[in-house]
């Protein structure tokens, strides 16, 4: 088995700890919050994740791009463990996913119990918020009940405070008027921002989009970009899977270029939108033709 | 012309006094409605009663299936579902009704409560197949959604899938304790003295018919009635809670 980065161990070994959000410790910003390695994911007989590692470091905000099917929703649902990988370790925080918390840093195996590893990986997904292209709002809860919902029942917050919390969010993502509505009364837009409320109500330390404004009508695709915009400008480390070339030119920090499984390509915007991979050029030039 | 036909002329034949007379000699005399009361009273205590054990089994069988189906857990216990559903969807009420009277619990002599258990058993299978469909029903999006914020299986399935699978399958569950219900009238193959063995035993000590066992059918059918008008008020609550104007 491979070990982990010796960065990792470095993270775990920072003190500092709030207790309001959840029992991690901190991570600093600009240090390793997600370690990925050597990471496989097949379906069956197909190959989705041929053996990815990377470090995705606090603050940062990566945009992960590539032809569908090249597994860029595969490899973000497997950083939350929505998907189980085959192979290959992540680590969060310098706590390993794929083991639930099983596997330590110095690479012993402490045989965590069926029900012990699903309270980690609890604990871990309440630290990771996640948006998806479909916004999954719960369509039974208003959307205020959406937004305090996890906050009370995982972190288990006084639901005054969860509310505070929520109408917060709710005038940060620009829609306090919709505490009441339900979901199927909102616009697209709409209820993509609430989706963003209610992940950022569980204060994540990450936030994963999975392709975010591909669902929406292109008039609505803006809104959603800037609430987007004004987590990265506030430091938030996100991970975006995404089609929208601009967003990723002017709010990346750095860009993943997927296909075939593996990142093909990888650096800044600069260096990307100027790449000499020729399979990147080509990406480009055809994602360039399609939305003009 | 049929034999039933032309006796109905002739009750018919002998109006308005001679209706009264057998309404009289049918409800009145002997305090024969009693047997009627009584039936309804233990017709309602066995649907009532069996309609609840049948939700509690069907909710019970319908997570450890929809569980396995999603995750692979808990196979001995799908397995043990699965034997029970088929069985009991695959033989006749009755039949299981004679099984559960003489030979599971013949030692017992309370037949409203063995009434209770026969269809409720039975009620369980079919209702753990409808909440079954209605937890498929719902997009893998929404428990995706629920664990990616932390909550656990047991507390999306509680909170975000159980309460929208409900109102999907309310129709279906109201149809389901209509049915049992009616069914209950099968109760007097073993003797319980339920709704329909009154109008029985009216008939056997009158030789009349007609009015007993269409007073027992009308009484089925207002209850029917009463219950789908209360179900529809129910599921047009439900819609309104999801369509409440802001």
């Amino acid at each position: 088995m491979t070990k982990p980065s010796s960065s990792v161990p470095a993270a775990v070994s920072a003190p500092a700890h709030d207790p309001f959000l959840s029992d991690r410790p901190v991570v600093p910003a600009g240090k390793p919050l997600i370690v990925v390695e050597d990471l496989h994911k097949s379906f069956g007989r197909l190959q989705v994740l041929r053996g990815i590692s990377t470090t995705i470091l606090k603050g940062e905000v990566v945009v992960v791009i590539g032809p569908s099917g090249g597994g860029k929703s595969t490899f973000l649902r497997c950083l939350n463990m929505l998907e189980k990988p085959t192979s290959g370790r992540i680590w969060f925080g310098g706590e390993e996913l794929v083991s639930c918390g099983s596997i330590q840093p110095d690479g012993t195996d402490l045989h965590l119990s069926h029900r012990r590893r699903e309270a980690n990986l609890n604990r871990y997904r309440s630290d990771m918020g996640m948006v998806f292209q479909r916004f999954n709002l719960f369509p039974h809860m208003t959307v205020l009940d959406n937004i305090t919902l996890a906050p009370r029942l995982v972190r288990h917050v006084s639901p005054a405070d969860a509310k505070a919390k929520a109408m917060e969010l709710l005038t940060r993502v620009g829609l306090p008027e919709k505490a009441v509505a339900y979901p199927q009364q909102l616009s697209g837009g709409q209820m993509q921002r609430i989706a963003i409320a209610r992940a950022l109500a569980m204060e994540p330390r990450v936030m994963l989009f999975d392709e975010p404004t591909s669902a929406l009508d292109p008039e609505m695709v803006g809104e959603v970009l800037s609430v987007m915009k004004e987590l990265a400008a506030n430091h938030m480390t996100m991970v975006v899977v995404t089609h929208e070339m601009h967003f990723a030119a002017e709010v990346a920090d750095r860009i993943f270029f997927l296909e075939g499984g593996v990142i093909a390509d990888e650096g800044s915007p600069d260096q990307i939108f100027a790449s000499d991979n020729p399979r990147t050029r080509i990406f480009l030039r055809q994602v360039e033709h399609s939305s003009t | 012309m049929p034999a039933f036909l032309s006796s109905m002329l002739d009750a018919l034949a002998g109006g308005w006094n001679s209706f009264a007379e057998n309404f009289y000699i049918c409800f009145i005399k002997n305090n024969r409605w009693q047997y009627i009361t009584n039936g309804l009273g233990n017709t309602l205590q066995v649907a009532l009663c069996a309609v609840i054990l049948g939700a509690l089994i069907g909710f019970l069988l319908a997570i450890i299936r929809s569980t396995h189906d999603k995750h692979g857990r808990l196979g001995f216990l799908n397995a043990i579902a699965k034997v029970y559903i088929t069985v009991i969807r695959g033989t006749p009420m009755t039949v299981q009704l004679l099984i559960a009277y003489f030979i599971i619990f013949a030692n017992i002599n309370n037949k409203v409560l063995i009434a209770i258990l026969a269809f409720g058993c039975n009620s369980g299978a079919y209702v753990a197949e409808i909440i079954r469909a209605g937890i498929t029903s719902i997009e893998d999006g929404q428990m995706e959604a629920a664990r990616s914020l932390g909550l656990s299986y047991a507390q999306g399935m509680y909170r975000i899938i159980l309460p929208q699978a409900i109102r999907n399958i309310l129709p279906a569950l109201g149809n389901e304790f209509i049915v049992l219900l009616k069914d209950t009238s099968i109760a007097s193959f073993i003797g319980l003295d339920d709704l329909a063995r009154g109008g029985s035993i009216i008939r056997s000590q009158t030789y009349q018919a007609y009015i007993p066992f269409l007073a027992v059918a009308a009484i089925y059918l207002v209850l029917v009635m009463i219950f789908s008008k209360l179900l529809g008020i129910l599921e047009r609550h439900l819609h309104d809670t999801r369509a409440k104007e802001v």
